[in-house]
């Protein structure tokens, strides 16, 4: 009677480890560090020297096959080390540690000089850029530069837009706002009439909000590395307060919500209608399919329109997202690393599947001109020629950013910020002021001297 | 008690004779575990000890700091503040889970139906499942969009809250780690309830004591050791609150920052900032409020008859 | 052990106890919903899942075969591959931890040795230090090692079980007499003998609830492999669910339906252990009356 039921408590957990032993096959765990073992992907020519890469876009299995069949002297090992923060953690930890950095990593545009500062990537300037140069726009480039290094390769990019629901504009008789201003008249005129929240102001998306204060000129971070660990820091300036207090006036007002974004609460309400436009980057339509957004009642209601601005006059493009192969300093070979960061994701078929399935915005001039990506009718927007209208001529428009070398530090700082404005307990000046606070005290901490 | 005291008795006797072996069979019991506990507790924490005597910055890198981490911990309003936290959020959260453990084991210990023993498992059952997907439920669970809780309170005309907030996201894990913890305090106590001799309740109902009396006066102080022990279990797991704040932050990352609870900040300080020398001052402070916290704790309540006696 | 005097008395009473069912009943609800909302959201699409169909029942098309078919195929199959791993990390380490319990707290309980009482009262300390503030400084250590991202990473600090070894060594005080013990030496046995054929089957009843606490404790861990590992083949499933919840937190993550693998994969993880539970209760039961009834 017992032993029968420890047997079954035995069986129920062994075979459960059966199954899954089945199904996975084993290439062991630890063990030789230096033949990679553990690739998601098959290596079609294992005499080929192999590069170590880490990437989280979905489609790069087909990439990494891709590239593998069209090189036979060098051939791409892929892990998939987790998407965004998770990944640079790992890099993060790896870098501490010495070892265990692929060759190749992914990273979003803005985490570049945060490694690099660190001396874990490689300055790519000698190592196959001049060859493709050209492919990219200024933009592309200086957001992936820190002083005069080059350290990483483009792949997509991420030019904003409003994403808006017709349903909602149509309903309150409202256009698409071009200012600002015209932006928080829409909303109350919204809100007046009983309608939804017009947009949202999350505070797990401090990239986002940057961005919005690129926008209206400020210019957060001045950084190179030329000048040896000095950096000068401008979050309280007059243009960065005028777009918080401008988000928190909203907030207080009840014209925008305050949900963490990418989040099952904020899909749910974008489905059910709670906020009437979505003001995100090129590659949200991917994401929001993804995630269950337009496939029900919520069908063809999606459009999108240019981003508003502050002065129509002077319009400024921004982007948010976006992601770059750079080469880490652990790398084994880093010219053959260099021509794996170059050489994926940068053929055709690649390509075309990518911006197909709207997985990513390429940013490679040879895309950006193609009349077959400019004139695409997106599905998700209605058939509405959104390339076309919205996001190349803000993707030409884009002059590039300046990002910080310590952004893990100040994205953890402006979300604590954008919390505290959302919950009523700072206005947007002040929260400035204790971001510019809490941000040049750890640059001070970090030996860096602060201009 | 007896049994043991005769025991060491025992021993105390036998000591004399076979004084050489006992030590060296007693060592080879204890050895194999006396090697884990040096190479896996001992060693990490002398290391850790060490490695946050210095600092590391992006410039300067690595120097000998002394013990300026500590002073700086100490004057950290991101560890302080996690440091209250958990304090504050263990005040609350012990005494509820104690008294619901506490009541539903009473219950239990009462009714003797099929239905009791069903509920006993069912009660149980969120023990045996990771807190890692104990909080995914309970964060979609909390969905003012979707969530059941928002249904209810939409059946009344009111809004429910959201749990999610900055505000409340304090009840909303104080609910999760009730509903994962309080149905394994409950066995223990029931446990310790089923262990009591009956003979004493009937004596007690002999002498004319309500159903009431027979609870305060007989079960719950018999259970006083028990209740001890939970405690203790309690205070340890809530200060070095982790998993459920780190996955919720996925879901609400403006109510739980980076530094929410001490260990999501060293944890930070670890993997996200490359500071593995703070993030090692950060944990030995929090493993020596925790010792301390504890040990005060223990020697309280020491006359009372605790587990550890 | 005096289970039958209690059912005694019981049966002489039998009331009835309607309110205490009640109160019962809504507890078990309340207890019960994550996991009703576990198997009802596992067989929505996400289109059904964020769509304003209800939370606590199912959406008219149910999806059951579909997730199953995309949870162990995502990523390569890699769902099943964390399954095997978190049994791996469960077994070993739970395992590992038992017998190092077991022989240490049978040794602190029945032998006088030097350094017996010094040991032990560190011990005591050791069963106070929070297990998680140990788990960065391991993992540095390891990572100077060269250890970190191995199996043995998230093996070996889990064999390390001070509560196992108290509470071992609280049962064997009690529950193993000397005479036994002496009785089979004068018979001859030698100690280990003496240990594996007298002691260990009284010791049963710990055995089970410790093996089963350790285990638990493995197959749950979250903090100490999300710590060591990297490569993604090595995660044990909690982690590996936690990547995923992150990676559908990015937006880089277009075009897969993450949310619903997510949640199907939450319930297939949870099923192993519920059963293993559920079947060895009168076990654990047994074994959790230890240091609570002194």
């Amino acid at each position: 009677m017992k032993t029968k039921q420890v047997l079954a408590a035995s069986l129920a957990l062994l075979l459960t480890g059966a199954i899954a032993a089945c199904s996975g096959d084993d290439s062991g765990g630890g063990g030789g560090q230096d033949k990679p073992t553990n690739c998601t992907n098959t290596i079609p020519k294992p005499d080929a020297p192999v590069v170590t890469l880490w990437a989280w876009y979905p489609n790069t299995q087909l990439v990494v096959d891709n590239f593998n069949k069209a090189h036979d002297d060098v051939q791409v090992c892929w892990t998939n080390a987790g998407a965004g923060g998770d990944e640079y953690d790992k890099f993060q930890t790896a870098i501490t540690a010495g070892k265990g950095a692929p060759d190749v990593v992914m990273l979003e545009a803005d985490r570049i000089a945060t490694f690099q500062i660190q001396k874990a990537l490689v300055d790519l300037t000698d190592k196959g850029y001049q060859d493709v140069k050209a492919n990219f726009s200024e933009g592309a480039w200086k957001d992936l530069s820190v002083g005069s290094g080059v350290y990483g390769a483009p792949i997509d990019g991420g030019p904003m837009g409003m994403i808006y629901r017709k349903d909602v504009f149509d309903k309150y008789k409202i256009t698409p706002p071009t200012t600002w201003a015209e932006y928080e008249t829409a909303a109350q005129k919204v809100k007046d009439a009983g309608g939804p929240l017009f947009g949202d102001f999350p505070a797990n998306q401090p990239a986002y909000v940057t961005a919005l204060l690129y926008q209206n000129g400020a210019q957060p971070f001045t950084y190179d590395p030329a000048n040896k660990g000095e950096i000068s820091i401008k979050l309280n300036d007059d243009a960065s307060k005028k777009v918080l207090d401008y988000w928190a006036g909203l907030v207080k007002k009840g014209l925008v919500g305050k949900q963490d974004q990418f989040t099952p609460e904020y899909i749910a309400g974008v489905i059910g209608g709670k906020y009437g436009t979505y003001l995100s980057a090129a590659w949200a339509p991917g994401y929001l399919q993804g995630a269950g957004v337009g496939k029900g009642a919520d069908a063809k209601v999606w459009a999108t329109a240019p981003l508003p601005q502050w002065d129509p006059a002077n319009p400024v493009s921004v982007n948010w997202g976006g992601s770059a192969f750079s080469v880490t300093s652990q790398a084994k070979d880093p010219a053959l690393a260099a021509k794996v960061a170059f050489g994926v994701y940068a053929d055709d078929a690649s390509l075309k599947d990518g911006w197909e399935n709207q997985i990513i915005f390429p940013l490679n001039l040879k895309v950006l001109k193609d009349p077959a990506f400019i004139d695409a009718k997106v599905g998700f927007f209605d058939g509405q020629q959104a390339n076309k209208e919205v996001y190349v001529p803000a993707a030409n428009a884009y002059k590039g950013m300046t990002y910080t070398p310590i952004g893990q530090y100040f994205y953890t700082a402006f979300t604590k910020q954008i919390a505290a404005i959302n919950d009523g307990s700072k206005t947007g000046s002040e929260a400035a002021d204790a971001l510019q606070e809490d941000v040049v005290k750890y640059a001070t901490e970090q030996g860096l001297t602060v201009k | 008690m007896t049994a043991s005291t005769t025991g060491a008795v025992q021993t105390r006797k036998r000591r004399r004779r076979t004084n050489a072996r006992q030590n060296l069979i007693g060592w080879l019991f204890v050895g194999p575990f006396g090697i884990v506990f040096l190479a896996l507790l001992v060693l990490p924490i002398c290391y850790a000890l060490y490695l946050s005597l210095y600092q590391k910055t992006l410039m300067a890198g690595t120097t000998f700091a002394g013990f300026d981490n500590y002073l700086k911990a100490f004057d950290d309003p991101s560890f302080l503040k996690g440091v209250w936290f958990v304090i504050r959020f263990s005040l609350v959260l012990i005494p509820i889970q104690m008294i619901i453990s506490l009541a539903i084991a009473l219950i239990l210990d009462e009714v003797t139906s099929r239905f009791a023993r069903f509920s006993r498992l069912m009660i149980f059952l969120p023990y045996a499942i990771p807190t890692v997907i104990g909080a995914l439920m309970w964060g979609f669970l909390y969905s003012r969009n979707f969530g059941p809780i928002a249904d209810v309170f939409g059946a009344f005309g009111a809004a429910g809250p959201d749990l999610l907030s900055t505000n409340m996201i304090f009840y909303g894990l104080l609910n999760v780690v009730t509903w994962q913890w309080a149905g394994y305090y409950m066995i223990i106590l029931y446990a310790a309830l089923q262990g009591i001799d009956p003979t004493l309740y009937e004596a007690a109902r002999i002498d004319g004591a309500s159903r009431w009396q027979i609870i305060f006066r007989i079960k719950i102080r018999l259970l006083t050791p028990a209740l001890v022990l939970i405690l203790v279990f309690a205070l340890i797991g809530t200060l070095q609150f982790f998993n459920e704040p780190k996955i919720i932050q996925q879901l609400a990352a403006g109510a739980i920052p980076d530094d929410f609870t001490p260990n999501m900040y060293a944890y930070q300080q670890a993997f996200t900032l490359a500071n593995s020398n703070y993030s090692s001052t950060i944990s030995f402070a929090l493993g020596a409020v925790v010792f301390i916290c504890v040990y005060v704790f223990m020697l309280a309540t020491r006359k009372r008859g605790n587990f550890m006696s | 052990m005096t289970a039958t005097n209690i059912e005694r008395g019981r049966a002489r009473r039998k009331p009835r106890h309607i309110p205490l069912h009640l109160v019962l009943a809504a507890l078990v609800i309340y207890f019960l919903i994550p996991f009703w909302w576990v198997i009802v959201n596992s067989s929505k699409d996400s289109a059904a899942l964020f769509g304003g169909t209800s939370a606590l029942w199912f959406a008219p098309d149910i999806n059951y075969v579909e997730n199953f078919k995309q949870l162990f195929t995502y990523n390569g199959g890699l769902y099943a591959r964390w399954l095997a791993n978190s049994a791996l990390y469960a077994f070993a380490g739970g395992i590992g931890a038992t017998v190092l319990s077991v022989l240490a707290g049978y040794g602190f309980a029945k032998y006088s040795f030097v350094g017996r009482r010094a040991g032990f009262s560190i011990l005591l300390g050791a069963v106070m230090v929070p297990a998680t503030a140990l788990v960065i400084p391991t993992f540095i250590l390891f990572s100077r090692a060269g250890l970190t991202d191995t199996v043995w990473s998230v093996i070996l600090p889990t064999l390390l079980n001070p509560f196992g070894v108290f509470l071992v060594n609280l049962y064997a005080r009690d529950s193993v007499p000397d005479e036994l013990l002496d009785a089979a030496r004068v018979d001859g046995a030698g100690e280990f003998r003496t240990f594996v054929k007298v002691a260990l089957p009284l010791l049963r009843p710990v055995i089970v609830t410790v093996l089963l606490l350790s285990v638990v404790q493995s197959w749950n861990n979250y903090f100490l492999p999300l710590a060591m590992l990297v490569d993604n083949r090595l995660f044990p499933v909690t982690v590996g669910i936690g990547l995923w919840q992150s990676t559908a937190s990015t937006y880089g993550a277009a075009g897969t339906n993450l949310w619903s693998i997510i949640i199907l994969g939450s319930l297939v993880s949870i099923i192993p252990l519920i059963i293993a539970f559920l079947s060895l209760q009168r076990y654990w039961r047994g074994g959790l009356t230890v240091g609570s009834l002194k």
